[in-house]
């Protein structure tokens, strides 16, 4: 039942961070750094790619800021567990921010079943109140000067040039054990979060996988503090996820990548961090993952926003040129004939001076490309390319006109201002046999 | 410049600057009650908590470009920021289909990201604290002294009530729009409303409560500070201006007695108060008079109670129509055995308050118990003969609805029902239906065992 | 001595369904003993959607119960197959045609296992049966209506199940892929399989469906197309609506308690 693909699919998110890992290990002394120094960087890569292939799930859930109440709840964790055990050791803290973290997130659950608090409400209280706990519970100890009272402040922005090798250690072991189990449970979380009702009415028990997401979410947050905080730990949760969906439209890729997005951010920052002593590493850890999400969101190739733009002005820009040789086609009675620029261009359209504008450009660059010729008397003729060109595009429209009013399958959605050619066979190479008039996939629209 | 002690506590400087300081807590719990209202019913809480978190870089280049903490400068670049914000989440969920909190989060944090590390970078030049911008220094209002008609008062009161007035002045003038629009954006829209410059106006006057507020506790507590009055004052009255004044009054309370009890503990004020606030939400989730835990329960077990006293009723009622004339000459029927601990309560609650006399193992009703138990049995049958016609239901699965439909028919519907069916008609058994006002003595016996 | 007959496949019996607390379906009792392609017809808000989802366990019942040959739902969840309305989706998620049509067979992968060759020939054969074996590699959200419906129905086709479960799969669906759809349907019953359809529209209803119920909060009338679909039966169901169960819903959730 566990075949390769499935062991393929456990061993490769797990062996990414560890094989970064060894590879850093390997080149201490080229790289400079201290061993130390390269341990902490290692835990951090690995707190990091944990924390963006979690927060991927919490995004596809649709429930981003649910880590960020939980986040809030841990100072009260840390300061609590202080206070109980007196001893201020990384993984005992932990241990007391995971319980309340786990804690809020039951308040959060109880609110939303039991009383007519609406949800965002009663996020923002769990997060503000417990925040505020946790904060009286940090000054109350500071003010006494509690011996080893001093560190707990880190947690508020993170700080990770306190941490030893031994500390980086727990939190990579943490990390690497939650991306484990992500990567056994993916499937089941995958299909949770797409689509609840049809798992639930599969037999799956939706409650409990939600509820092992959660605690996921929950754990990273938790690792992810020395990191960045407690205040801004949720971002490097949900800044990588945002980033990686604007590359890819497969979810194993989106994964894998806001994990790489993550590690990068992670790392960016606690480096940044060490330039000038006292920086807290959380800011500059958030400050990384949102250049790298901005560059997504601007730049990405199909869904970024320069690229949206540019296809919808070049679209704009050959849709003129379209228009123009349909105008020269008909002025030029059937090819030969002579026809004048300024008539074509009027006929062509141009309400607006933008519109106008574009015709002109296209019309140059119809001259340009020797589509069109001058002819006598300041007139001008198609050239035999041109005319080559008006004559296909004339004919493509005819056809898709034909397929549309036949209401073939999936026309409508293969339609598009560029007029691809509406009669090729499946490109796919699926066998024509299989069904009636399949268009090819690619060229998406706009 | 940090204050002795860390900017976390409340620092002790006498009982008059500290009267001063409560004050103006009272007054910035009261702007961020009455702004948070609107925001809690417009279901913009998150918007809140980001916009709370988001105007950190505005209030640093505020305070760079001005040169002191506090100001119109500072509320500009707060405001700036806060329409900032918004502005980017829109457009984020316009140009690459990111849901809205998902945006808010992602902006938010890079925001206060941004804010923190130029604080950090600056705060060599300006008298802000990278740790305090989380806390608030309201310790501090109380060395920040102008006088004012003789009276030294610290500056940050008299923004804060001015932010107070200006505040109540926006939201009172508008608030009609701003009530419509809160709880239904569209039709607002429809009317003709100027949705968009309400909502504006809303969010402006969420950064200016949220500057004054971040000076007083910081920026999380803020958002307690926002969203918590109105969640509880929404639990206890239903009224939009009555939610607005509950909140303010929980906020002023809460920022009053959080302040106190810092002082007595000797910790955080901001955290104090967002923990009195949150045992005042606490309490309200608990005893609210309609919504309460503690009112739900009492409701379910009266009803529960109620179910139980009417089940034996009409479970000896049935008997006694069952055994006709000899229930009468032996003074009853047998007791029937009561089905859980409730119901052996409920008989003997009964038994107490003379509706059921019970000698000697025979049970029989009395006038006032009758006339409960008939209405019991009739809202079942008319439903049983109800169900007969309306549904496709066979005879057999008449009984088991109507056994828990009996307990919620209202004369009302009882009347609907029956003026539907021809005169004298019975239910689906064969059995008659008691009338609305039983006549003396019962019905004549009919029909089967039931 | 006779045998006794084989449990219908699947009966509704007494059923009562609260949302919160209050009770929108009313002690509906409906068999079905046989295969057929079966239609639940009613005006909207009338429980048809709530009919289906209380046989699938996703909202609460509170009285009655239904039973699947016999059988209560978790014994044979294997056998059902559910196609949701198309709402419920969210359309930029980034997962492909094929990968949603293979989390049908995620149900007897069972846990940690991945699909494998086989479960893709199934995929890629439901695919083909639904027409859409050329769209294997598209993102979900770059389809049509009537395209993302079939995906749907492949999913569930790729359950392997007896009965199907559709609720408003012909909603906003464009005329070609209905009758595609249907054909599909009309497969199944043909190959010994229940299909049971919430369907919006009354002229098509006549057309497609063997039996139909008629639901407006309570069963109006359930049988054969023809018997059923009368006028007086039809004005029963959507003339006038019945107040009486609205008001009883609500006092009974006012007072806080299910039976």
């Amino acid at each position: 039942m566990i075949g390769p693909a499935t062991l393929a699919a456990m061993v490769v998110p797990v062996g990414v961070p560890v094989g970064v890992l060894v590879v850093l290990a390997a080149y201490t002394p080229v790289a400079g750094l201290s061993y130390n120094t390269l341990v902490v960087l290692a835990g951090v890569a690995a707190v990091g790619f944990a924390a963006g292939l979690t927060g991927t799930l919490a995004v596809l859930r649709k429930r981003p800021l649910a880590g960020d109440a939980a986040a809030h709840a841990t100072l009260l964790g840390v300061g609590g567990m202080f206070l109980a055990t007196g001893r201020r050791d990384l993984p005992t803290l932990l241990a007391g921010a995971l319980v309340a973290a786990v804690a809020a997130l039951l308040v959060l659950v109880f609110l939303r079943r039991f009383t007519r608090t609406r949800d965002d409400a009663a996020t923002a209280i769990v997060i503000g109140v417990s925040f505020g706990a946790g904060l009286a519970v940090v000054a109350g100890i500071t003010a006494r000067g509690l011996p080893g009272s001093g560190g707990l402040a880190q947690f508020l922005l993170g700080h990770t040039a306190a941490l030893t090798a031994r500390d980086a250690v727990v939190l990579t072991a943490a990390s690497l054990a939650a991306v484990a189990l992500l990567a056994a449970g993916f499937k089941e979380a995958v299909m949770v979060a797409f689509d609840a009702d049809f798992a639930r009415a599969a037999g799956w028990p939706v409650g409990l996988i939600d509820a092992a997401v959660v605690t996921l979410v929950a754990v990273m947050v938790v690792v992810g503090l020395p990191a960045a905080g407690a205040v801004l730990v949720t971002a490097l949760v949900v800044i990588p996820p945002v980033a990686a969906r604007q590359w890819t439209d497969r979810v194993g890729t989106m994964f894998l990548l806001a994990g790489t997005i993550g590690l990068a951010a992670a790392v960016a920052g606690v480096a940044a961090s060490t330039l000038r002593p006292g920086l807290a590493t959380g800011p500059l850890v958030v400050l990384s993952a949102a250049a790298i999400c901005a560059v997504s969101v601007v730049f990405a190739p199909r869904r970024g926003w320069l690229g949206r733009r540019w296809r919808e002005a070049t679209l704009a820009g050959r849709w003129a040129r379209g228009r123009l040789l349909e105008e020269c086609l008909a002025l030029a009675d059937g090819g030969g004939g002579a026809f004048d620029s300024r008539l074509v261009r009027d006929r062509a359209g141009g309400d607006t001076a933008a519109a106008r504008r574009r015709l002109r450009r296209a019309w140059d660059g119809l001259v340009w490309q020797a589509a069109v010729q001058p002819a006598a008397g300041g007139l001008w003729m198609l050239s035999s390319a041109g005319l080559a060109e008006a004559r296909e595009r004339h004919r493509r429209i005819a056809a898709w006109r034909a397929v549309l009013d036949a209401g073939l399958e999936g026309a409508r959605d293969r339609f598009s201002l560029d007029l691809p050619p509406p009669d090729d066979p499946p490109a796919t190479g699926a066998q024509s046999g299989s069904a009636p008039a399949a268009f090819p996939a690619g060229g998406g629209g706009p | 410049m940090t204050p002795p002690g860390g900017c976390w506590l409340v620092a002790d400087a006498g009982l008059a600057l500290h009267g001063w300081s409560m004050a103006t807590v009272a007054v910035v719990a009261a702007s961020c009650g009455l702004v948070g209202s609107l925001l809690v019913v417009r279901r913009m809480s998150l918007l809140g908590d980001a916009i709370a978190h988001a105007v950190l870089p505005g209030i640093v280049v505020g305070v760079l470009v001005g040169g002191r903490l506090g100001g119109p400068l500072v509320f500009a670049g707060a405001v700036a920021a806060a329409l900032l914000t918004v502005w980017l989440t829109r457009t984020l969920h316009a140009a690459v289909g990111l849901a809205e909190d998902a945006g808010a989060g992602v902006v938010f944090t890079t925001l206060f990201a941004a804010g923190v590390v130029l604080v950090t970078l600056v705060a060599a030049r300006v008298d802000l604290d990278p740790e305090c911008v989380l806390f608030g220094v309201l310790e501090l209002a109380a060395f920040d002294l102008v006088s004012v008609a003789g009276i030294a008062v610290p500056r940050a009161f008299l923004s804060a009530a001015a932010v107070l007035a200006a505040v109540a002045v926006l939201l009172g003038a508008t608030w009609r729009w701003q009530v419509f629009t809160a709880f239904d954006p569209a039709a607002a829209r429809a009317a003709g409303l100027p949705v968009t410059t309400v909502t504006t106006l809303l969010l402006t006057a969420v950064a200016a409560a949220t500057v004054t507020g971040f000076e007083a506790v910081g920026a999380v507590l803020v958002v307690a500070m926002l969203v918590v009055p109105a969640a509880t004052a929404e639990l206890l009255v239903h009224r939009m201006h009555q939610v607005a004044a509950v909140a303010v009054g929980v906020a002023v309370a809460a920022g009053c007695l959080g302040w106190l009890a810092a002082w007595a503990a000797n910790t955080s004020a901001a955290g104090m108060i967002a923990v009195v606030l949150g045992a005042i939400y606490a309490a309200a989730v608990v005893f609210a008079p309609t919504d309460g835990l503690v009112a739900r329960a009492a409701r379910a077990a009266s009803l529960a109670w109620r179910v139980a006293r009417e089940d034996w009723l009409a479970r000896i009622w049935r008997a006694e129509e069952a055994a006709g004339q000899a229930a009468a000459g032996a003074g009853g029927v047998p007791r029937p055995r009561p089905r859980s601990v409730l119901e052996r309560a409920a008989a003997a609650w009964l038994r107490l308050t003379g509706r059921v006399s019970d000698r000697r193992g025979t049970v029989r009703l009395s006038a006032a118990g009758a006339r409960e138990a008939e209405t019991v049995v009739r809202s079942h049958r008319l439903w049983e003969a109800w169900l007969g016609r309306h549904a496709e239901l066979p005879i057999d699965h008449l009984h088991p609805p109507a056994e828990w439909v009996e307990h919620h028919l209202g004369a009302a519907m009882r009347e609907r029902i029956e003026s539907e069916m021809a005169a004298g008609e019975v239910d689906p058994h064969g059995r008659e239906i008691p009338p609305e006002m039983p006549s003396p003595g019962g019905g004549p016996p009919s029909g089967s065992s039931r | 001595m006779t045998p006794s007959p084989p449990p219908p496949m699947l009966e509704f019996h007494d059923v009562t369904v609260a949302y919160g607390r209050r009770p929108v379906l009313w002690n509906v009792d409906l068999e079905i003993a046989e295969p057929c392609l079966f239609g639940v017809i009613g005006p909207n808000g009338a429980g048809k959607s709530t009919l289906l989802k209380a046989a699938l366990g996703l909202v609460p019942v509170v009285g009655g119960s239904v039973r699947f040959s016999g059988q209560p739902l978790p014994r044979v969840r294997g056998r059902v197959g559910y196609v949701p309305q198309r709402e419920t989706v969210d359309w930029d998620f980034p997962v492909s045609v094929m990968d949603v049509v293979l989390m049908g067979t995620y149900g007897r992968l069972g846990w940690l296992a991945r699909p494998g060759r086989r479960e893709r020939a199934l995929a890629a054969d439901c695919l083909d049966r639904v027409g859409l074996a050329d769209f294997a590699e598209r993102q979900i959200g770059r389809l049509s209506g009537g395209q993302q419906q079939r995906v749907f129905l492949a999913r569930a086709l790729a359950q392997e199940a007896d009965i199907y479960m559709l609720d408003e799969p012909l909603a906003g669906v464009d005329v070609r892929s209905q009758e595609r759809i249907f054909g599909v349907l009309a497969g199944l019953r043909d190959s010994g399989r229940l299909v049971m359809v919430v369907h919006h529209d009354l002229r098509t209803a006549v057309e497609w469906f063997d039996r139909v119920a008629l639901i407006d909060m309570r069963l109006v009338a359930a049988g054969p197309t023809a018997e059923v679909l009368t006028a007086d039966n039809l004005r029963r169901t959507y003339a006038g609506r019945i107040e009486l169960l609205d008001e009883l819903g609500r006092a009974v959730a006012e007072r806080g308690r299910t039976p």
